[in-house]
């Protein structure tokens, strides 16, 4: 019964003009909007890392530990960041006239042990480039004094040492801090919100309260939470999938970096796709007329939308600072702010925090839902 | 078991201070064809939502297949089809889609569920609109296709809300002619409806309601010959005198006389032959008449007899 119901409903739901265009084309539209907008201003974001173009000149015979070092970092990491873009160059001559014509922001010498990291203009490539070398060199003192005086360490400090390189990827040059990354955040949290409406139209299959369809379902020898779980769920995988597309469009067609793994990425809006279709259940649990099935969700989403920054970027900020507990309790901002904080620092506290508090309000709607649908076993008709 | 198959007993149903069901009583037996006839807003409806438990009522007892019915009495429910007022279809998925999600409610063998979605559609002619959506269907069409649904599994009892509400009446004799065939293969039926006649003809019983009350039931002639009123005749007379009336309401078995326009219209209470009495008369006086014709008393005579208004105020 659940996976005819369920199958049915997927059916049913993804054939609905409303849900294609709301939530499926919609949210494309928007994120194109605002592409055109300001995904320039992303690109050219001072805050944003670009992969730096750097040239290496290696007067040795043989290859070094830091040539590897530099090929290590001009592989691109899980969250689509390419520190590095070498090229190498025969003599300091050649590797001089392309830092004069602006093909790479500077060059690394390295002549016997020594590395001369030779730029043209001081800036974040700059800085970064000598943050380099300076971490290599330092991990190689280490290295060879551990090698001297503790030999039976050697292992477990080449350890650590990758620890430090992949950390050196990740939080040094691995993060999207942009501030118009939140318009995409938000529009990411609003299409999850939209979900609400997928919710309400589930229910009006299976509530006789609200519709004639609902009123034979009811006739029929069927559980109704268990229809009502199938529909959940139906509706849950049709706005992750939703929220996919959305990700991936920003990300591959846009080109936009949003910084996470798509996988992590899309982890995150699964669950706000929860809060939307449990919110959406609450309300069409509580709220038995269907006139109210289109208006609430919509109200609701673009409410909670709103004050997490889909218009004004700065407002998030402004609640956080006069009521922090606002975005505690708003959907769409915890949400974007679970996509902010992975982004920018990673899996911190406050992000599992978050985390939590969403599936905790999926588990607090659906419960509250369930009793508001199974006290009224008798409808009002 | 006794043979009944639905019994209510003094239900009794408000909204506020508005009494919809009031002290009902009904029993439907097997294999019947009960007509629950009344005029709009006369509990009708509401009676039906309280005997499928979508309707919480204040009093009284409702027993189905001897069992008492209640929302998760799921054995019950698994036996009736109810085929409601209103067309209750998914408007996304098309006709096959319909009948089989709802039929699925019922039978869970994919392939018994599917000879029956078949037949279901055979039976209400919509084989050639599998791939239809709802709202691509004709009026007519989109009513067999609720009927569809909720008759595809078979069930034993069957529900009629009102299904021929809108209906143009080639569709309405399809209907018709499809729930006596079900009833000959065996399905109790119970059959709400303001139109008398379709109840007349279909119905092997019938109950009246008003206001809630069940006010007269019997088979159709039993309520007919109830009646005062047995014949009414219809005459054109463009010279009647009040000579003419008086003399007319003297003849054996007429009991009122009443004047409408150039007609006059005759009341008899029982006999035999009175238009053959009446016209006599008129060609022994040698007076003019034009058309005449003669009806029989129908179920809304018994209804305007009961509760002095017509069915279809």
């Amino acid at each position: 019964m659940f996976v005819r119901i369920f199958l049915y409903k997927i059916k049913e739901l993804t054939r609905m003009r409303s849900i294609v265009g709301w939530n499926f084309l919609f949210p494309l539209v928007l994120a194109t909007a605002f592409y055109v907008g300001f995904g320039n201003l992303i690109k050219e974001d001072p805050d944003t890392f670009k992969t730096i173009d750097v040239g290496y000149v290696n007067t040795n015979s043989q290859d070094s530990p830091f040539s590897e070092l530099l090929e290590e970092l001009s592989k691109e990491t899980d969250e689509h960041i390419q520190v590095l873009n070498v090229q190498s160059f025969k003599d300091e001559k050649s590797a001089s006239k392309a830092m004069d014509d602006k093909k790479i922001s500077g060059f690394y010498l390295e002549n016997g042990d020594k590395i001369n990291t030779v730029i043209k203009e001081n800036g974040l490539a700059s800085t970064t480039l000598n943050q380099i070398v300076r971490a290599y060199e330092n991990a190689k003192f280490q290295l060879e004094e551990i090698t001297t005086n503790h030999p039976e360490k050697i292992e477990q400090a080449i350890k650590l040492q990758s620890k430090d390189l992949n950390l050196m990827k990740e939080h040094n040059f691995g993060n999207n801090t942009s501030r118009y990354l939140q318009y995409f955040f938000a529009l990411i949290a609003m299409s999850s919100l939209f979900s609400s409406w997928i919710s309400t139209s589930m229910l009006n299959g299976i509530c006789a309260n609200i519709s004639e369809g609902g009123k034979r379902f009811e006739c029929a020898p069927a559980n109704k939470l268990v229809a009502v779980a199938a529909g959940t769920l139906a509706g849950m995988l049709i706005q992750s999938v939703s929220n996919a597309i959305v990700v991936i469009y920003i990300q591959y067609v846009l080109n936009i970096n949003i910084g996470i793994p798509l996988g992590e990425t899309i982890l995150i809006t699964t669950i706000g796709s929860g809060i939307g279709i449990a919110a959406g259940t609450l309300i069409g649990s509580l709220l038995p007329n269907p006139k109210y099935h289109v208006v609430v969700p919509l109200l609701f989403s673009m409410t909670c939308s709103f004050f997490s920054g889909l218009m004004w970027d700065q407002i998030k900020q402004l609640i956080q600072y006069k009521c922090p507990i606002i975005n505690k309790i708003n959907p769409a901002a915890l949400i974007t702010d679970s996509l902010f904080i992975r982004a920018t620092y990673g899996r911190t506290d406050t992000y599992i925090q978050n985390i939590i508090i969403m599936l905790s309000m999926i588990v607090g709607c659906l419960f509250i839902s369930s009793i508001c649908l199974r006290r009224r076993k008798y409808v009002s008709l | 078991m006794s043979d009944n198959i639905i019994s209510i007993s003094n239900l009794v149903k408000r909204y506020g201070d508005n009494v919809a069901v009031d002290h009902f009583n009904l029993e439907v037996k097997n294999g019947e064809i009960l007509g629950l006839l009344g005029p709009n807003g006369s509990g009708k409806t509401t009676t039906i939502n309280c005997l499928l438990s979508l309707l919480k009522y204040d009093r009284g007892d409702i027993q189905i297949f001897g069992k008492p019915m209640a929302p998760d009495a799921y054995d019950i429910k698994s036996q009736i089809g109810v085929v409601m007022q209103n067309v209750a279809v998914i408007d996304t998925l098309n006709v096959y889609e319909n009948v089989d999600f709802f039929c699925g409610l019922y039978i869970k063998d994919k392939n018994l569920r599917k000879k029956y979605v078949e037949e279901a559609l055979e039976f209400t002619g919509l084989t050639d609109y599998k791939k239809y959506k709802p709202k691509k269907l004709s009026g007519g069409l989109l009513r067999r296709l609720n009927i569809a649904c909720g008759i595809a599994h078979k069930p034993k009892l069957i529900l009629f809300d009102e299904p021929t509400v809108a209906v143009d009446p080639q569709s309405r004799n399809a209907i018709l002619e499809g729930i006596k065939k079900m009833n000959r293969d065996g399905a109790t039926i119970v059959y709400t409806s303001h139109y008398m006649e379709e109840v007349e003809e279909l119905c092997t019983r019938v109950v009246i309601m008003d206001h809630g009350k069940n006010v007269a039931s019997g088979t159709s002639s039993e309520l007919k010959s109830s009646l005062i009123n047995r014949e009414t005749i219809r005459i054109g007379l463009p010279n009647k005198s009040p000579e003419i009336i008086a003399d007319l309401k003297e003849i054996n078995h007429v009991y009122k006389v009443l004047e409408d326009g150039n007609d006059v219209v005759i009341k008899c209470d029982g006999g035999e032959h009175n238009l053959v009495h009446v016209l006599s008369y008129l060609s022994d006086k040698n007076i003019p008449f034009g058309h005449v014709t003669t009806e029989l008393p129908t179920l809304n005579d018994v209804f305007l007899e009961i509760t002095g208004k017509e069915l279809r105020d």
